[in-house]
């Protein structure tokens, strides 16, 4: 196995060359940092929802302890939805930090309030975290290139070239070998972390073996595209720098110039609703309500619910039942645009998985934080669970009062709970 | 003096001779003129919508009919933050913020939709906005071009003739620095260009020009760090090599472990749990719904004794419009406070991102030219706090309109005859005029002071390693 004896040879050289080991425990430290800081922010993430699981439950139950009706049991009452991270979003913190993953809702409009965000510190958004899916898209190939860019024009200017020439058997394999064992070497500090990190948050084989597996997938793809540069002839005659400045120059096109244009393009190409006019629609209509005749709002409330028709009645009082069907009705006079919202946000998003295929880094970013369940997808999914939570609780609190029940704090405890499994 | 321009001019006709370098140059500034162009256009364009917002907003609370004025509480409101001049070069945390709040009676909503939510995503490493191409890229074309000036001479053995041919070392180097340099300004000149325009769109020349000196300083650091390794450097390789390496700790991993260990060091609770708190010290107050919430007492008493009767009825204002008053008092207290401490929160893990400064230019620079522009937190915070003061302003005085305009009978009976229960859709006069003007050149430049100093001293630095650098020659 001739390979295999260069393999090894290499391997040996590689182990007395201070300036390689140097870059690798650099990658090492790198990686342990991002798989720490990802864990850190996860652990954080769930306490938070633990705590507030706890503080939740305390609060809603003194709450519903004063109340003497279910209308005002509905409207002081407010309940916890959350996304809890996966075991493996360590790896990959993608959108949680843009879209919100905790939410307290109560049965007034669903409209007014599904857009209100918990959202991070802006100022650190904006000068972006450090996790592990930073690291492999963006990081991962400047280090190919510093590593393997001189794979040839550095025997060169130390004078080896030649002699390396006339005794290797195959001159290919030769490089080839050398830009193996150093991608190997980088692909095993840069996942080291990172198994020692799903071992401890326990992460499923599945998921730890796609994330290796697009680890693997870019790492090749940038060696196999350094390797066919340095020994293109292209760059048979020029320096390691001149060569490396080039392969720079496609890093640079593919992870920022092609991912802002498509951000420019897929704007233009998707019309999505000002996310204002949702709000204002459903504003409008829920505050015209008040001073228009009951009937109005019944008419609308009645074209989706015709079960409550034979329960319309209101006295002279203030009552609950009306409250919550105008309520309802805001929410359907903005739903139309509500939907074309959340179907222009997908539609960008389903755009961009496309156009992510022309940046690598790109699409090993979006595969990653796709695995970790940390996406736009991933919000939305979770915005639907909401929605759908909600109407849970009008399905709940309607009978009770159309019906006029009488109130007691045992019908509430029969309270939907929002589904308490991971997303 | 002329030997260092002789070696100046001698630098960039290689570089002229030298594709590299020419090609490089010749990107860079292209980039900086069309991200210029676009994100001037692209905020003008921001600027005026949302001022024809903001008046649409206005007029449509102001043209409301007769009502009870507690709907107009809940009516609402919609403030719009208009962009500030610089922000066409900086736009700083702003596609993070949300830029509309919606203000109505009993609560601080927080901005809203934010462009990144909008946004397909891409944008998340890199945005080609004037400041990431200065902050980030600019620095790594200048490495590009200049990472040979000094090993060049030394691999081809002409530095030794250089020198012994009578050339001083200092003259030399400085030829070499003020050629690295000009092809920096050459970049920055569209940025230049903007703040020229942002001046005569109303930022005060005070703002625009210490935010140019900023960038000078940033490129004037960054050259001379290129120049110092090239000149510690045998070869052209090494001193590539360890510039590249020294670009991605400085422009790349640097602040974003600032921003990860400030959340890490500061972690923040997140509104959703300080709201906890917030509502359990707004029970205390009663609902300013239910006139007859034992909160009110006291103020019934008060007011019985103030006017010297023992009914509600007999009060020669409205009882109701009184609770409503005295209890949103009370709760924006509880609230400003809650809200206050948010905000200092945010403040202290911001400035922990913002002290990696002192380890990296990039963050330093980051820092200042948020800013100055006025586009950082502080800004964010203000616009809140405004809207606040708005907000407040404009309840209470409906609430006003309430207690000493709607008859208390009226009131009472609103459910049965909604018609009475109204007032004159001329009350709704009291909304005030919003408009959102950046902090003043002083504040902000007070503010960003400490992190000029931080260029400053890395601009010192610098200078003392090309010292270093020099000696080591000889």
């Amino acid at each position: 196995m001739p390979l295999f004896s260069n393999i090894t040879r290499e391997a040996n050289f590689l182990t007395k060359q201070r300036y390689i080991l140097a870059l690798f425990s650099i990658v090492f430290l790198l990686s342990v940092f991002a798989i720490w800081s990802g864990i850190s922010e996860t652990r954080f993430q769930l306490s938070t929802i633990e705590r507030l699981q706890e503080k939740d439950t305390i609060d809603r139950e003194s709450v519903l302890a004063k109340q003497k009706d279910y209308g005002s049991a509905a409207y002081y009452s407010f309940h916890l939805t959350y996304s809890a991270p996966s075991a493996i979003a360590f790896a990959a913190m993608g959108q949680r930090d843009i879209y919100p993953w905790k939410h307290r809702i109560r049965m007034l409009a669903i409209e007014g309030q599904i857009y209100e965000t918990d959202a991070d510190n802006p100022e650190l958004s904006f000068l972006g975290r450090f996790d592990f899916a930073f690291l492999i898209s963006v990081l991962l190939p400047l280090f190919v290139i510093l590593l393997l860019h001189d794979l040839r024009s550095a025997e060169r200017e130390a004078g080896r070239y030649d002699l390396l020439i006339t005794t290797a058997r195959k001159r290919q394999r030769l490089w080839l070998s050398r830009a193996i064992v150093l991608c190997s070497a980088l692909a095993i500090v840069l996942l080291i972390p990172f198994i020692v990190g799903a071992l401890i948050t326990q992460a499923p084989l599945a998921s730890v073996g796609l994330v290796m597996l697009v680890v693997i997938a870019h790492l090749l793809f940038w060696m196999l595209l350094t390797f066919g540069f340095t020994t293109s002839k292209i760059s048979a005659k020029q320096s390691s720098a001149k060569i490396a400045s080039m392969l720079l120059a496609i890093w640079l096109v593919v992870t920022v110039l092609i991912p802002v244009s498509s951000d420019f393009v897929i704007d233009k190409m998707v019309e999505s609703p000002n996310g204002g006019e949702i709000v204002l629609t459903q504003r409008e209509a829920v505050n015209d309500a008040w001073d228009l005749p009951f009937n109005a709002t019944w008419n609308e409330f009645l074209s989706t619910h015709p079960q409550w028709e034979d329960k319309t009645e209101i006295g002279d009082s203030f009552e609950w039942k009306w409250y919550y069907a105008f309520q309802q009705v805001g929410d359907q006079k903005a739903e139309e645009l509500s939907k074309a919202y959340r179907t222009a946000t997908l539609a960008k998003n389903t755009l961009a998985e496309r156009f992510a295929l022309m940046s690598p880094p790109m699409l090993t970013q979006r595969l990653m934080s796709s695995i970790a369940e940390t996406d736009t997808n991933a919000a939305i999914r979770y915005e639907l669970k909401i929605r759908e939570y909600h109407k849970a609780l009008r399905q709940f609190y309607y009978p009770l009062m159309f019906n006029e029940t009488e109130f007691t704090l045992e019908t509430l405890s029969g309270l939907p709970k929002f589904p308490n499994k991971k997303i | 003096m002329k030997a260092i321009y002789q070696v100046t001019r001698d630098e960039w006709r290689f570089w002229h001779r030298t594709k590299l370098a020419a090609t490089i140059l010749v990107i860079g500034t292209l980039l900086a003129i069309v991200s210029a162009v676009v994100n001037t256009i692209e905020m003008e364009h921001t600027a005026h919508e949302r001022e024809h917002l903001q008046r649409t907003s206005e007029t449509q609370f102001l043209e409301q009919p007769d009502r009870h004025p507690h709907r107009m509480v809940h009516y609402g409101h919609y403030i719009f933050r208009t962009p500030s001049p610089l922000s066409m070069i900086e736009p700083g945390v702003d596609s993070f913020t949300g830029t509309s709040i919606f203000l109505e009676g009993h609560r601080q909503n927080s901005a809203m939709f934010s462009d990144q939510r909008q946004a397909s995503g891409m944008t998340r490493f890199s945005s080609l906005t004037p400041s990431f191409l200065l902050q980030v890229l600019v620095p790594l074309f200048i490495i590009l071009i200049g990472y040979a000036s000094v090993t060049r001479e030394k691999e081809a053995g002409t530095l030794h003739i250089i020198i012994t041919q009578g050339t001083n070392l200092w003259h030399l180097l400085l030829g070499k620095y003020l050629a690295l340099v000009s092809s920096g300004f050459l970049m920055l000149l569209p940025l230049v260009i903007a703040s020229i325009w942002a001046t005569f769109t109303g930022e005060s020349l005070l703002v625009t020009s210490s935010f140019v000196t900023g960038y000078i300083l940033y490129i004037l650091v960054w050259s001379g760090i290129v120049l110092t390794v090239s000149a510690l450097s045998n070869k052209n390789s090494a001193s590539f090599t360890a510039l590249i390496g020294l670009w991605i700790v400085f422009c790349i991993l640097i602040p974003r472990i600032g921003s990860s260990s400030a959340a890490a060091i500061a972690p923040s609770l997140g509104k959703l749990e300080a709201d906890f708190a917030v509502l359990e010290e707004v029970r205390k107050l009663g609902d300013g719904h239910k006139a007859a919430d034992p909160a009110f007492e006291q103020l019934k008493k008060n007011l019985f004794t103030k006017y010297n009767v023992d009914k509600v009825e007999d009060l020669p204002i409205n009882f109701r419009g009184a609770v409503a008053q005295y209890s949103e008092e009370k709760l924006t207290k509880v609230l400003n406070k809650f809200a206050e401490q948010r905000m200092q929160e945010e403040l202290y893990q911001a400035q922990i991102a913002r002290q990696f400064g002192w380890l990296t230019p990039t963050t330093a620079i980051r820092s200042f030219s948020m800013i100055i522009a006025g586009t950082s937190l502080e800004t964010h915070h203000r616009f809140l706090r405004e809207a606040e003061i708005l907000r407040f302003d404009f309840v209470q005085s409906l609430n006003k309109v309430h207690q000493d305009t709607l008859n208390y009978q009226a009131d009472i009976n609103r459910h049965k005859d909604n018609k009475a229960a109204r007032v004159n859709a001329e009350n709704w006069q009291v909304l005030s005029l919003f408009s959102f003007k950046p902090d003043t050149a002083t504040t902000r430049l007070s503010r960003g002071i400490i992190y000029g100093f931080q260029l400053i001293l890395w601009a010192v630095l610098v200078c003392f390693c090309l010292r270093f650098a020099v000696r080591r020659i000889r």
